[in-house]
C-alpha cells in the first residue's frame, strides 16, 4: 500500500497526505481547508498559510517523494484553489451561488450553534401593534428589509453584550443574508468570531485545569491544546509543557510552544520551551537563535544560563 | 553529519550582478576575487580576441565600444521584432541582430551570441568568484529575475544558468527574495512592501509574513523602467544640445555613445549626494568637415535631473497605486517598507516613495545586496531540512488563450499562488480535424495581440471523428518558478496528446544542446590541454635525466661496441624528443616518453654490468 511506499517522508506526514488527498473530491472548500462553513477571508487565508507549511512542494524539494509527489502537488493546487476562491469577494459569491449544499451547510453551521429563541409571550395590544405594523412592511420592502435588518443587528448587540456570542452569530447571519454587503455587520460578525474564539478557549482551558486537578491528564492535554488552537496563551504553554514532560513530539511541542511565545515574546519560560523542543526537533540553528534571545531577556536566569553555558563554554 | 554541499544565491543584475551564500545562521555576500562585493554585467571581447567579465570589461568600454555588451537583461528573453526591443536597441552600442525565430542576437567578433550565452558568462564569473570562496566546486545556485518578467525571459535566464554549468535550484522573483532577506531570523508578523528600482526594471511586491512564511499578496511592474532609463534621458539631453549647437549626432558615433552614457551615470550617481555636477567630455568627435575636434562641456543640476525624469517616477507611483489596489491593503497598514536597487537613492525617488506610503522605508537593508542575500536564504531553505522558510510566491501576470475575433480568455488570474494549474476543455471544429491550435499568451489586455505570445502549441494526432466529439483537456501550469507548461490529454481515450511549441523567443531545445555540447567541447580541450602539459613537463624531466647519464656512459663503455650502439640509440630518441616537447602532440610526447624511459632502464642497465 502507499504507506509502506519507500520515501523521505515520515509516516505521520504521509498519513496527512493520504488524509487530505481523499478529501480532493469534496467541493466544500471550507471543509478542505478544515475551517468552519462560512469562515472569513482572513481564516481562510491563516489556514492556506498554515497548510502550506506542511503541503508545499517546496518543503520537500528533491527529495525521493514516488507517487506522494503527485498527491501533494494535487493538494497544493487544490489548496491554491480554495484560497483564492474563497479569499476574492466575487469568487466567493459566484462560488456559493453554484454550490447550493456548501450555502446550506453555512445556514446549518449558523443555526446549530443557537438555537432559535423563543419569542416572549406577546399581549394583545403588541399582537395587534404587530399586525399592523407587518401590513405596513409589506407594503413596503426596502423598509422591510432595512427593520428586519436593524432587529438583528440590534438581537445581536444584545446578545453580545451577555457574551452569548453563538446566538449573536446566528443574528448577524441573518442580518448579513439581508444585506450581504452591511458594514457594520460584517464588522459585527468579525468581532463575535474573535470574541467567540476567546470564549470558547478560555472554557477549554478551565476544563483542562479542571481535568487535571482530577489527574486526568489525556483530557487535560486535549483541553488545553483546543485552548492553544483558540488562541490562548497559556493554554499553549501548558499543553507544550505536558507534552514535553511527557517525551511528545518534539515537533508538535514547537508549534505549541511557538504560538505561546508568539503570544507573549517577552516571557522567558515559553521561550526556553521552545528552544527546548526546537533542539529537540533536529532544528540547531532556531533552537540557538531563542536560546540566544532567552539569554537576551533573562541573562540571570539558571536555566538560560545552563545552557548558554552547555552550548558556548567560552 | 556530511558536510553540505555549497549553495549559492545570484542576482543577476542589468548593470551588477552580487552572488551570496548563507554562512551560519545569516546570508553574506561572496566577494569577487578582486575584492569587490558587485560584479558589472558588463562582458568584452578585446581585439586579441580575449573574453572579460565584469569590473575589467567595463573599464575597457570606451575603447571598444562595438564589443562590449552590457544591458543584457533589457534583452534577455525577448522577440526581436518586439518594440521595446527595437528602441532599447537605439541606445546601444554593440550590434544587435535578428536570429532565426525572431531571437535576438549579438556580434561579437565574428561570432554572434544569444542572449542566455551572454549572460551565461556573468554567471560563470560569479561560480568561480563563489568557487575561489569555498575552495571547491559549487554547482547549484537560486537566481533571481524581476517580478514581472514573463515566461520567456525566466526560460532564458534558466538557459543562461544551464549554460554556465549551473543547476538551477531556482528562479526567484527579485522584491520576494529582498523581503526574505529582511524577514529571515526575525520575528516579523505582519505586511511589508517592497520597492524596487533597480538598473533596468521596476518591481513593487506586497507581501504578509508570519512565523517563517513569506505569503507574496499582490505583485506588479514594468520590465522598462530602472536606471538605465534614467541615464537615457540624461544621454538624450545631452546629444540634443550638442546637436543644437553642432548640428552632429553623437548617438550616431558609437564611442561617443559610449563615453556619453558612461558620464550620464556618473553625474546621476553624483547627484543623489550633490546639487549640481560638471560633465567633462573633451574632444567627443571631430566635425566631418574637417576644424578641430569638439568638446562637450555642462552643468547637470538635481532639479534639471528630477524635471528630466520626472515622468519615470511617477510611473512607479502610477503601478504602486493598481498594485495596492488589487492587494486590497492599504498602505497605512504596512509594518515595513523596504526599498531595493541603486536607483532608490535618488532624493527625488525617496520623496515620491516616502509621499506615497506615507512612512519612512526601513532602514538597514542594503539596497544593492539584499536580492542576492535573499537568494541565498531561499537557496538554503530548498536543501537544508533544518529550514522553516515557506515561500508563497504569485504570478505576476494573467495567462490566458486566443479565442475567436482577436480577443482573450484568461485562465489563470495574475496574483495567484504558484505552483498552480488550470485544465480547459478543447473542441474540435470540423468534422476530422486532427490538429488543434492553442495560442498562450501572459498580459492583462482583453485584446489577445497587445498580450505576450509565450507560444503556439500545437496539439497532433488527434482522432478523427465528427466535428466537436473530440474533447481535449489542456493543462496550463505555472510551477514555482514562474514558467508556464501545456500539456493535454484526450478526454475520452485518455491518451497523452504531444504538443508542438513554435513562436517562442527563447532557445530552442536543439540550440540549447547544441551550446551545452560546445560547451563541453571546450571544457575537453582545456582538460587535453592539461594533459599535454604535464606529459611534456614529463618528458622534459626524462630528456635531462638521459643528457645528464650519456657523459657518464660514454665514460664507462668506452671502445665497447654494445655500449656505442645504446648510445647512439638515445642521441636518436633524443633528437625526436625534442620537437615533441616543444610542439605538445600528445602521441609524440607519449610515444618519447616511452622511448626515453626505455633508454634510461637500458643505460642504467649497462652501468650495472660494468659493475659501476
Amino acid at each position: 500500500m502507499s504507506m509502506d511506499e519507500k520515501v523521505d517522508l515520515d509516516p505521520e506526514r504521509k498519513q496527512e497526505i493520504l488524509d487530505l488527498e481523499q478529501k480532493l473530491g469534496n467541493n466544500n472548500l471550507f471543509e478542505f481547508l478544515g475551517v468552519s462553513n462560512g469562515a472569513s477571508a482572513e481564516d481562510v487565508r491563516t489556514a492556506f498559510r498554515e497548510l502550506s507549511r506542511k503541503f508545499h512542494p517546496d518543503r520537500y524539494f528533491g527529495k525521493q517523494l514516488g507517487s506522494f509527489k503527485v498527491r501533494l502537488d494535487k493538494i497544493f493546487k487544490k489548496l491554491v484553489e480554495a484560497n483564492q476562491t474563497l479569499t476574492d469577494d466575487v469568487r466567493r459569491a459566484a462560488y456559493l451561488e453554484a454550490n447550493p449544499f456548501v450555502r446550506a451547510a453555512i445556514r446549518n453551521a449558523g443555526a446549530a450553534q443557537a438555537p432559535p429563541i423563543a419569542a416572549a409571550p406577546k399581549t394583545e395590544d403588541e399582537k395587534q401593534h404587530d399586525e399592523e405594523r407587518r401590513a405596513r412592511l409589506a407594503r413596503h420592502p426596502y423598509l422591510l428589509k432595512t427593520n428586519k435588518l436593524q432587529e438583528f443587528v440590534s438581537r445581536a448587540k444584545d446578545a453580545i453584550a451577555k457574551k452569548e456570542f453563538s446566538q449573536a452569530f446566528t443574528h448577524l447571519n441573518q442580518a448579513s443574508q439581508a444585506d450581504p454587503n452591511n458594514v457594520e455587520v460584517k464588522n459585527l460578525l468579525a468581532e463575535v468570531r474573535k470574541q467567540n474564539d476567546i470564549q470558547r478557549s478560555e472554557g477549554s482551558f478551565k476544563h483542562g485545569v479542571e481535568a487535571l486537578a482530577r489527574g486526568d491528564d489525556n483530557l487535560a492535554l486535549q483541553a488545553f491544546k483546543s485552548a492553544a488552537n483558540g488562541g490562548h496563551v497559556l493554554g499553549a504553554f501548558k499543553a507544550a509543557s505536558m507534552l514535553d514532560a511527557a517525551n511528545g513530539d518534539p515537533r508538535e511541542i514547537k508549534t505549541l510552544a511557538q504560538k505561546a511565545v508568539d503570544g507573549e515574546p517577552k516571557n522567558v519560560e515559553y521561550r526556553l520551551l521552545l528552544a527546548r523542543s526546537l533542539e529537540a526537533a533536529g532544528m540547531k540553528a532556531m533552537a540557538k537563535k531563542h536560546f540566544e534571545e532567552a539569554a537576551r531577556l533573562e541573562p540571570d536566569n539558571p536555566e538560560v544560563k545552563k545552557h548558554v553555558k552547555k552550548r558556548w563554554p567560552f | 553529519m556530511a558536510e553540505r554541499e555549497p549553495v549559492i544565491g545570484i542576482d543577476l543584475g542589468t548593470t551588477n550582478s552580487v552572488v551570496a551564500t548563507l554562512q551560519g545562521a545569516a546570508p553574506a555576500v561572496i566577494k569577487s576575487r578582486s575584492g569587490s562585493t558587485l560584479t558589472p554585467s558588463i562582458v568584452a571581447l578585446t581585439k586579441t580576441g580575449k573574453t572579460l567579465v565584469g569590473e575589467i570589461a567595463k573599464r575597457q568600454a570606451v575603447t571598444n565600444p562595438e564589443s562590449t555588451v552590457y544591458s543584457a537583461k533589457r534583452l534577455i528573453g525577448r522577440k526581436f521584432s518586439a518594440k521595446q526591443t527595437q528602441q532599447a536597441v537605439k541606445n546601444l552600442s554593440y550590434r544587435v541582430e535578428t536570429g532565426d525565430h525572431d531571437d535576438i542576437r549579438i556580434r561579437l567578433g565574428d561570432k554572434t551570441l544569444s542572449l542566455p550565452e551572454v549572460s551565461a558568462m556573468v554567471l560563470r564569473e560569479l561560480k568561480l568568484d563563489a568557487e575561489a570562496f569555498f575552495g571547491k566546486p559549487v554547482r547549484k545556485a537560486v537566481i533571481t529575475v524581476p517580478a514581472y518578467f514573463n515566461d520567456g525571459q525566466r526560460q532564458a535566464t534558466k538557459d543562461a544558468g544551464r549554460i554556465a554549468g549551473l543547476e538551477v535550484l531556482r528562479i526567484l522573483n527579485e522584491p520576494t527574495a529582498a523581503a526574505l532577506a529582511y524577514g529571515f531570523g526575525k520575528n516579523v508578523n505582519g505586511k511589508i512592501a517592497v520597492f524596487d528600482l533597480g538598473g533596468g526594471t521596476f518591481d513593487i511586491s506586497v507581501l504578509e509574513v508570519g512565523s517563517g512564511v513569506f505569503d507574496v499578496i499582490a505583485t506588479g511592474g514594468d520590465t522598462y523602467l530602472g536606471g538605465e532609463d534614467f541615464d537615457g534621458r540624461v544621454i538624450d539631453w545631452l546629444a540634443a544640445d550638442f546637436q543644437k549647437e553642432h548640428s552632429i549626432d553623437l548617438k550616431a558615433d558609437r564611442m561617443a555613445l559610449q563615453r556619453l552614457k558612461q558620464a550620464a551615470e556618473k553625474a546621476k550617481i553624483e547627484l543623489s549626494t550633490a546639487r549640481e555636477t560638471q560633465l567633462n567630455l573633451p574632444f567627443i568627435c571631430t566635425p566631418a568637415g574637417g576644424g578641430g575636434a569638439l568638446h562637450l562641456q555642462k552643468t547637470l543640476t538635481r532639479e534639471k535631473l528630477e524635471e528630466l525624469c520626472a515622468d519615470l517616477v511617477a510611473r512607479t507611483v502610477t503601478i504602486c497605486e493598481q498594485v495596492f489596489a488589487e492587494a486590497r491593503v492599504k498602505t497605512i497598514d504596512l509594518k515595513e517598507m523596504i526599498l531595493v536597487g541603486g536607483m532608490t537613492r535618488m532624493p527625488r525617488v525617496q520623496d515620491a516613495v516616502k509621499e506615497y506610503f506615507r512612512r519612512d522605508p526601513c532602514r538597514g537593508v542594503h539596497p544593492d545586496e539584499v536580492v542576492a542575500l535573499g537568494a541565498a536564504v531561499q537557496a538554503d531553505a530548498l536543501t537544508n531540512e533544518e529550514s522553516d522558510v515557506v515561500l508563497l510566491d504569485v504570478t505576476p501576470q494573467s495567462l490566458g488563450v486566443a479565442i475567436a475575433g482577436g480577443y482573450v480568455r484568461t485562465l489563470i488570474q495574475k496574483n495567484t499562488t504558484v505552483p498552480t494549474s488550470f485544465t480547459e476543455v478543447f473542441n474540435t471544429s470540423r468534422d476530422n480535424q486532427t490538429t488543434v491550435k492553442i495560442m498562450v499568451l501572459q498580459g492583462e489586455s482583453d485584446l489577445a495581440h497587445k498580450n505576450e505570445l509565450l507560444g503556439e502549441f500545437i496539439l497532433t494526432g488527434l482522432r478523427q471523428a465528427k466535428r466537436g466529439e473530440v474533447e481535449v483537456d489542456v493543462t496550463f501550469e505555472i510551477n514555482s518558478e514562474g514558467i508556464v507548461s501545456v500539456s493535454a490529454r484526450d478526454r475520452e481515450t485518455g491518451q497523452q496528446q504531444s504538443i508542438q511549441v513554435t513562436a517562442s523567443g527563447g532557445l530552442t531545445e536543439d540550440e540549447l544542446k547544441r551550446i551545452l555540447d560546445e560547451q563541453a567541447d571546450l571544457m575537453l580541450e582545456a582538460k587535453v590541454e592539461e594533459e599535454v602539459k604535464t606529459k611534456q613537463t614529463e618528458l622534459k624531466a626524462l630528456m635531462k635525466e638521459v643528457t645528464e647519464l650519456m657523459p657518464q656512459l660514454t665514460e664507462a663503455t668506452r671502445g665497447d661496441e654494445f655500449g656505442q650502439d645504446a648510445l647512439r640509440k638515445a642521441n636518436k630518441a633524443l633528437e625526436v624528443a625534442r620537437p615533441a616537447a616543444e610542439r605538445g602532440d600528445l602521441v609524440k610526447v607519449t610515444e618519447s616518453i616511452d622511448t626515453l624511459t626505455r633508454t634510461i632502464s637500458l643505460f642504467k642497465g649497462v652501468l650495472q654490468r660494468i659493475g659501476r
